[in-house]
């Protein structure tokens, strides 16, 4: 919240510093022409704004890549129970919750803040836009609807394997989330 | 006869009542024998009954999401004289940015001829000048008396039944005041030692000044400025208490693994055994977002499967806004299934279960989801109304802006019909609700709904809120089949029976029903869990279940009789907590 003010202090400083140029013209003594001081501090204003959204692109990759880690040690975990014959319930429940949240793009912290930047009037893809208010739930980057149900049908799979668990049927799962998740890193290249 | 020696458990009161049942029951076993389902007959008889309250919702044009967010209402029998009294939550009128009356809730008490006096000032219930919303009723102090918990815009309340006809507000020195947008609430015993503990679910972060200040800046649909929010509000957390055993609760939620990290806008909880494994989990409802279901561990705490268990979204992965919830089993399939009530423009959904905690999103082909549609729909019940053997579902409907109505060409309106649709007995639902009678024809904004035989004739009769406007008791006036009607009364050194699972079977069919002190929408039902039995003349087996796993069965129950069932003290030590 800090970081936030402060960066709005140094735009409303800029801008105060651009009005009182306007008030005084400079050497090319045009009284129409936007300021150039104005215009350049619109413009790094523009690169960070845009630069934000490929960070924001950029962070929730990074997200989704660590739960996805997260999941796969999860798999292992369930499948070194497998092979011993030991209980991998909460092992695979735990790769279900981790699948859901790839589905979720994160998880409930993540969606917290995702809902402030909603609320805030931010939208990662612009939703004026019908194709992609048709393509991605309010808020999210990567993860479009289809990728989304496709992730959490998985998750209920894998979770209903905990109680009938099976190397061969989890990996049958694994290999739908992993090439969803693929699909989804996809998206972040463009 | 009875199983294990017990007597088939004491009848309750009215001997001469019960006769004239028997006499209705033959009448409806005529016309089953024709094979004709008899058409559901409900009549609003609120006028005639004595129940008045007004429910204030703020300002007309429902400037703040406060102002429509209406409250609810509980059945319970306080003075334990064998019938059930009525409880109606109140909220607040607002001029402006000016309070002009704090609605005072009300109790009344059922006087057994389908009258029912005012008993809100004797009894001291009127709500202490809360901006009120929910309703859940229990015995937390275990002292056999029904207290009332009202969760509140403010603090809330939480009366203790003095058990001689009043109440005294304890919230403050239980330690559950907690001031905020407090909304649906549920008591259940989360850490298996014997005491109940209470979930209360949080809206929006908002002070009463935002709520004054609050103007309709929403653009709607370019038809209209409405009332902002849920987006763009901030959420609230939810709190989990848990109870000491003595009255006192903690606040354990995050100790609890309840912390509500997303801060949703919680509306409706419920408690429940959703994975049938014997203890209590916990769903809420969220607007616009996925809803919670919260799997207990019986150890007082609890883990969040919603997604993964298919129950905290659509069918198409999508968030609803979930308003209200219920519990039954729409499938006769003997496992919980969950029902929610969603804004409109989008159905209420069906979650049925499909064992092992999960379930799946039902509501196009079980048919509730087109009848749904076009509704914004709030206070829901399973309940078998035409006591058939299988459970109906009940639906309270209304709009959050009244600046729809400027618009007729918007496809809705502010107030609305409430539903009613009828199961088939195989899990169908048919919309029968302009045939249900005179009782389903107004159109108001309705919000909660409790059920319960207030008029002691064996079928299930409706309360419903709805906003500035009188509540609706719509009396149950239809030829329905036999039924059993199911008391539990705890033993207080066993433990509470909040969480009790009764199960009868019928010939092939078996039905079940919990005990829950909420469900609907900010609403309270009647303690006494009711079976539609259809044409069967004996109940083959009853049992029951109670939270800590103890069992009791009877055998061979006649129809049509209100059964008390004593808590047995338990013959195994409780275990956990």
């Amino acid at each position: 919240m800090k970081r936030s003010t402060s960066t709005w202090m140094f735009v409303i400083v800029g801008l105060c510093s651009g009005i009182a140029v306007a008030q005084h013209p400079g050497k090319s003594g045009s009284t129409t022409a936007t300021p150039p001081s104005l215009v350049s501090t619109y413009s790094s204003l523009a690169d960070t704004i845009l630069g934000a959204r490929e960070a924001e692109k950029n962070l929730v990759h990074a997200i989704l890549a660590t739960t996805y880690g997260h999941a796969q040690a999860a798999l292992a975990a369930a499948n070194t129970k497998l092979h011993a014959k030991q209980d991998a319930r909460a092992e695979i429940e735990s790769l279900a919750a981790l699948v859901a949240q790839l589905g979720n793009e994160g998880d409930a912290s993540v969606a917290a803040v995702r809902k402030r930047l909603v609320d805030a009037g931010h939208h990662h893809h612009h939703h004026a836009d019908d194709q992609n208010k048709d393509e991605y739930d309010e808020g999210f980057v990567l993860v479009t609807k289809a990728a989304k149900k496709a992730f959490i049908d998985a998750s209920k799979e894998i979770g209903k394997l905990a109680a009938s668990p099976s190397a061969a049927a989890l990996d049958a799962q694994w290999q739908k989330v992993a090439a969803q998740f693929q699909a989804s890193c996809e998206g972040a290249k463009h | 006869m009875a199983e294990g020696g017990g007597a088939v458990p004491g009848i309750l009161r009215g001997g001469e009542a019960l006769t004239l049942l028997f006499a209705a029951v033959v009448l409806d076993l005529a016309g089953a024998a024709a094979g004709q389902a008899p058409p559901l007959s409900f009549v609003d008889v609120a006028a005639d009954s004595g129940i008045s309250r007004v429910l204030l919702a703020g300002r007309p044009g429902k400037d703040h999401l406060l102002d429509s967010a209406g409250a609810g209402a509980a059945w319970l029998d306080y003075d334990q004289d064998g019938d059930l009294d009525a409880y109606l939550v109140n909220g607040w009128r607002l001029d402006g940015a000016t309070v002009v009356e704090k609605g005072r809730n009300a109790l009344y008490r059922n006087l057994g001829s389908g009258r029912f006096e005012d008993a809100t000032d004797r009894a001291g219930v009127g709500g202490e000048g809360e901006w009120g919303a929910g309703v859940a009723v229990a015995d937390y102090d275990g002292d056999s008396w029904p207290d009332l918990f009202l969760s509140s815009f403010g603090k809330n309340v939480l009366y203790r039944n003095r058990g001689d006809g009043t109440f005294e507000n304890v919230a403050s020195r239980a330690g559950v005041e907690s001031p905020g947008w407090n909304t649906g609430a549920a008591f259940l015993d989360s850490d298996s030692d014997g005491d109940l503990d209470l979930y209360v679910a949080t809206y929006i972060s908002h002070s009463l000044e935002q709520v004054l200040q609050a103007r309709p800046d929403l653009d709607w649909k370019g038809m209209a400025k409405v009332a902002v929010g849920p987006f763009g509000l901030r959420g609230a957390a939810d709190h989990y208490f848990e109870s000491d055993g003595k009255g006192g609760f903690t606040d354990a939620t995050e100790r609890a693994g309840l912390s509500d990290k997303l801060l949703g806008y919680g509306f409706a909880v419920r408690a429940a055994d959703l994975d049938v494994d014997g203890d209590q989990d916990l769903y809420v409802a969220n607007d616009s977002e996925p809803n919670y279901l919260y799997r207990g561990r019986s150890d007082g705490t609890f883990e969040e499967v919603g997604l993964w268990t298919g129950a905290a979204l659509d069918g198409d992965g999508a968030a609803q806004a979930g308003m209200g919830v219920t519990v039954g089993d729409a499938n006769a399939d003997g496992l919980p299934d969950i029902f929610v009530t969603n804004f409109q423009d989008d159905h209420c959904t069906l979650y049925l279960g499909e064992g092992g905690g999960f379930f799946r999103d039902a509501s196009d082909e079980t048919g509730v989801a087109a009848p749904t549609y076009p509704l914004l729909s709030w206070g829901t019940a399973f309940v078998d109304l035409d006591q058939d053997g299988d459970q109906d579902l009940v639906v309270a409907n209304g709009h959050i802006y009244p600046q729809v109505d400027a618009h007729p060409d918007s496809g809705t309106s502010y107030r609305q019909r409430n539903l009613l649709l009828r199961n088939d007995g195989a899990g169908r639902f048919t919309d029968v609700t302009a045939d249900a009678g005179p009782g389903f024809k107004p159109a108001k904004s309705n919000r909660g709904l409790a059920t319960g035989d207030f008029d002691d004739d064996g079928d299930p009769d409706l309360l419903i809120t709805a906003l500035d406007d009188r509540p609706n008791l719509l009396r149950n006036d239809t030829a329905g089949g036999a039924w059993l009607s199911v008391l539990l009364d705890p033993a207080p050194i066993a433990g509470p029976a909040i969480g009790a699972k009764v199960t009868v079977r019928t010939g092939t069919r078996t039905q079940w029903r919990d005990l829950a002190s909420s469900d609907s929408f900010l609403s309270s039902h009647d303690p006494r869990l009711h079976f539609g039995l259809g044409a069967a003349t004996t109940a083959d087996r009853l049992e029951i279940r109670w939270p800590d796993g103890n069992r009791q069965a009877y055998e061979g129950i006649p129809v049509n009789l209100r059964l008390v069932v004593p808590r047995r003290l338990p013959d195994r030590p409780r275990t956990g907590g």
